[in-house]
């Protein structure tokens, strides 16, 4: 009944509305993908920390020497250090490999990695008016987005094809796989896309934990969930298909029992722009 | 302070393989592979005035030893004594020292996939043993000792008698095995097996040359970049949302 009603692009809101909006959250992640987060950022910056000590050679090396020393001196020189770089990336292989294994037909199906990590022809508009735009170089308005903005998806293609690079050498590494020659190249790859993926974290950190308009998107790695408003403004194409999902369960639920109050609780913000618009 | 040095004395060596037997078992090297060698070379010159000797090849534990900085994950190391060490717990066998070694010295034992080469015998010298090799010589021919030490053997041989070193003017490392003989003979036998430039693998030498500038000029750009992108954040005052 209300399904047309609901914006096919973002229009202007009241102040009212938005400040109702503003009030209502809408679920983003799954605590499961909370956890992996959290546990996959603290993985990272103890990797690269003894990583990065692990290489004081002079040749290979790309911190300052004083740094290789302060952390060997935490963990230990050379045979400690590298056992706790194995040590915290076995850790780190079993857990994403449990997660493949129990969540990837949930979050590595087709259709789900269509909607998060393809990019389609907004996505690569926005892309070009958001970098202008942070640079101050452009103010025409965004195009709209899926759960997961241009960058965002850009990001996750990047982490998705580097992850299992990393993991893969460092497998080869620990024990030795295919011989000496190839784990003198492994050793190459691990680094060199460790360093991509580091060029692409100092973005992801930015994005999230500096930039002001992402402040909810940071948030919801914590609560999972972000303000409709929110959404509305910054992922429009998905805000919609949440409220398309509503729209149509509670018609079901009408239909099915005309007693029961459907409206109580649920969201529906596009109420007040239905008439100018369809 | 302790520099731990090695002569071999190549008018009494005949290349017997006592050394190399005594120390494959004691160090349980894999067969088909050793921490020492003995390179003969030709005989040279007409009867009677004949010219001959042989190379005992090892570890040379080397002043600049080119293969510590060829190590990625710092596994070899010098340690007090002047020896070079490999901390097998911190070896990952990527095979990159065993290209720097000028010497061929060290290779990747196909048991423990890890690199392996000689140590003077550092554990044997901590029970106050000499090194194998030297104690099994038939010939007597091996002599070890601290350089620092003028009371040794091989402060004699190398500062008074004059034992050579291994090395040609391109490739100078600082080895600490010398040789003693007949001025000839030394001669020989070293030109015959000179030190060969230390070189790294080629995926050692694309992270040294390329991969390694690349990612530091990458995160410095990509860090530059969003540090301006701040500024002008701070400059321009926050809002949470453009609408």
């Amino acid at each position: 009944m209300k399904t047309s009603a609901i914006p096919d692009h973002a229009i202007p809101l009241s102040a009212e509305e938005a400040a109702a909006m503003e009030q209502r959250q809408i679920k983003k992640h799954h605590i499961a993908i909370m956890l992996l987060h959290w546990f996959n950022a603290l993985v990272w910056v103890l990797e690269l920390t003894t990583g990065l000590a692990l290489v004081s050679s002079p040749h290979f090396r790309v911190v300052p020497l004083w740094f290789t020393d302060l952390v060997q001196g935490l963990f230990g020189p050379r045979a400690n250090l590298l056992r706790a770089h194995l040590v915290i990336g076995f850790t780190w292989v079993i857990v994403f490999l449990s997660y493949g294994l129990f969540g990837g037909k949930t979050y590595l199906a087709k259709e789900v990695l269509q909607k998060e990590i393809a990019l389609d022809q907004d996505d690569l508009q926005w892309l070009r008016i958001r970098v202008l735009g942070i640079l101050g170089r452009s103010k025409e308005p965004l195009p709209p987005q899926g759960i997961y903005n241009a960058g965002q998806k850009l990001f996750a293609l990047m982490v998705y094809v580097m992850l299992p690079i990393i993991m893969f050498t460092g497998l080869i590494m620990a024990f030795h796989w295919f011989g000496t020659a190839v784990v003198g190249w492994a050793v190459l790859i691990h680094f060199a896309s460790v360093g991509v993926v580091v060029c692409g974290l100092i973005v992801h950190v930015y994005m999230g934990a500096v930039f002001p308009e992402e402040k909810p998107a940071f948030f919801s790695m914590v609560t999972g969930t972000v303000n409709e408003l929110f959404a509305y403004s910054h992922h429009f194409k998905w805000w919609r298909e949440v409220k398309l999902e509503d729209a149509v369960w509670m018609r079901q639920r009408r239909n099915a029992d005309r007693e029961d109050d459907p409206v109580e609780g649920v969201s529906r913000p596009d109420q007040n722009a239905s008439q100018p618009r369809s | 302070m302790t520099r731990y040095a090695m002569v071999t004395d190549l008018r009494k060596c005949v290349a017997c393989q006592a050394c190399t037997a005594s120390c494959n078992a004691e160090w349980e090297v894999p067969a088909g592979y050793s921490r020492t060698q003995i390179k003969k070379t030709p005989i040279q010159g007409t009867f009677p005035k004949l010219l001959a000797g042989n190379l005992v090849a090892q570890c040379a534990h080397c002043d600049d030893a080119p293969c510590i900085p060829a190590c990625p994950s710092a596994a070899t190391y010098r340690d007090s004594k002047g020896i070079v060490q490999v901390d097998r717990e911190a070896c990952i066998g990527c095979g990159y020292c065993v290209e720097a070694c000028p010497y061929d010295a060290r290779f990747i034992n196909p048991t423990l996939k890890k690199v392996d080469k000689c140590d003077f015998c550092a554990p044997r010298l901590e029970r106050g043993q000499l090194p194998a090799c030297v104690t099994t010589c038939p010939a007597n021919a091996k002599f070890f000792g601290d350089l620092d030490d003028r009371s040794s053997d091989v402060f004699r041989m190398v500062f008074t008698e004059g034992a050579h070193r291994r090395e040609t003017p391109e490739v100078a490392v600082g080895p600490n095995v010398y040789y003693l003989g007949r001025a000839e003979q030394v001669e020989m036998v070293l030109a015959n097996y000179p030190p060969r430039p230390s070189r790294l693998p080629v995926a050692g030498t694309l992270w040294k040359k390329m991969a390694k500038p690349l990612v530091i000029g990458a995160v410095a750009m990509t860090f530059l970049g969003q540090a301006a992108a701040f500024f002008h954040q701070l400059r321009n005052g926050e809002k949470e949302h453009e609408d």
